[in-house]
């Protein structure tokens, strides 16, 4: 009897595993048809080699994100939370040249789009100042990114990245996250793990609801 | 079943999390006065090399390179002088290639067509994890008794044109006329070592 009632078990387990497994596939599948979608070949051809007439420039150039220089004084003023009702802050160093920064773009643009208003997000190029008004608004755009950018041009950027954090060793990319008291929770040199990342994020929503829920039991 | 499916959760959380944090984690145990004892690496043609077979009779320069890099390219003009102005001083630059990324042949090719000096190839980044180097380029100097004297950054400007500190060719010559380094560390820019997946 238990012989069959397992059998009927490990029978139920199996389908469902089954079940997951094509629902995972035809997600996974539309994921990659949505991503081929997103960013296709063609888009980056029409932004990188297309030559469009003069008035199409200037009405394209007034499109892309606008991109803010900053140097080392305005950079540590970003990173500041002195407001009493600060948001916590995500922080994002890349540049166009970057692989793993181009790569994990996305996710950072999904992660701005979750948390809006819940948390501050910025990103800060540390592309050449030239390419203030060039590849890096550009990408931006080609990334539908909407928080607030800026490119960090310093004489040092040693100085630079002592001054942001003394565990960042200098490689890109580099995200920090910074509670609502400008205290540094959470930073990864290299990409980031999304879920990770996010884990981090929510772990400062639980502990600023941490008295209303002890509240609530009373 | 429920107990199954959390303890696969927490699994999968924890390796993720050892994963994600492997690079961030490799901490600079091997800091400014510690000893490194020989190695022995392949070169881009295959042959085995040791440091103290390729270094000079003051020590050595260990640069953390990359083909791909753009930080990289941008000091090459500078590490390539760099080379030649201390190898008359009996200081040599050897290369290293740590990128799980770049092929070898690519490695090659790009080496023999910018350097004059070795690059060894750092399977499995095991020199890099040992050192805690994470960017290329990122300079370690080594005296000639081995001893970690320098480590970090070229200079405090990547595109060359504004350069007011040259942070290591300062160390070199404090230590080669026998001082002490006055500034033994600065942080490295540039683009992250690219390991393995261990």
């Amino acid at each position: 009897m238990n012989y069959l009632t397992n059998r009927a078990k490990a029978k139920k387990v199996l389908i469902s595993l089954g079940l997951i497994l094509v629902f995972a596939q035809i997600f996974a599948g539309e994921g990659l048809a949505q991503k081929r979608k997103a960013a296709p070949k063609s888009a980056k051809r029409q932004i990188v080699t297309k030559k469009p007439k003069p008035t199409a420039v200037s009405l394209q150039n007034s499109n892309l994100p606008k991109v803010t220089q900053i140097n080392e004084v305005a950079l540590r003023k970003l990173l500041k939370r002195e407001d009493a009702n600060a948001k916590p802050l995500l922080v994002n160093f890349w540049a166009t040249w970057c692989d793993p920064c181009r790569e994990e773009f996305p996710d950072l643009v999904k992660l701005d789009a979750d948390y809006k208003g819940k948390i501050d997000l910025i990103t800060i190029s540390l592309d050449e100042l030239s390419e203030i008004n060039g590849d890096v608004p550009k990408f931006l755009a080609e990334m539908k990114a909407e928080m607030p950018s800026y490119l960090l041009k310093t004489p040092s950027e040693e100085t630079a990245i002592a001054s942001v954090s003394k565990s960042w060793q200098g490689g890109l990319p580099f995200t920090i996250l910074f509670d609502g008291q400008g205290k540094t929770v959470y930073f990864i040199q290299g990409k980031f793990k999304t879920e990770l990342l996010r884990a981090e994020i929510e772990k400062l929503f639980n502990i600023n609801s941490a008295p209303e829920v002890k509240l609530n039991r009373k | 079943m429920k107990q199954k499916s959390i303890l696969l959760v927490a699994i999968l959380a924890l390796v993720t999390f050892f994963m994600s944090s492997h690079a961030s984690s490799a901490k600079d145990d091997f800091a400014v006065g510690s000893t490194l004892d020989n190695f022995k690496l392949s070169d881009t043609n295959g042959k085995e090399q040791s440091l103290n077979d390729l270094k000079g009779k003051n020590g050595a320069i260990l640069v953390f390179l990359s083909v791909q890099c753009p930080v990289v390219k941008g000091y090459d003009e500078r590490i390539v002088k760099l080379a030649a102005d201390y190898k008359a001083k009996g200081i040599n630059v050897i290369g290293i290639n740590s990128n799980a990324t770049e092929a070898l042949d690519k490695v090659k090719t790009h080496h023999a067509a910018n350097y004059k000096f070795p690059v060894l190839i750092d399977k499995n980044n095991v020199l890099a994890d040992k050192f805690g180097a994470t960017v290329t380029p990122e300079m370690y100097y080594f005296n000639a008794k081995n001893v970690l004297t320098y480590h970090g950054a070229i200079d405090n400007d990547r595109s060359g044109k504004n350069v007011t500190t040259d942070y290591l060719r300062t160390a070199l010559d404090e230590a080669l006329s026998g001082k002490a380094v006055t500034k033994a560390t600065a942080n490295a820019f540039g683009c992250s070592i690219k390991r393995v997946e261990k």
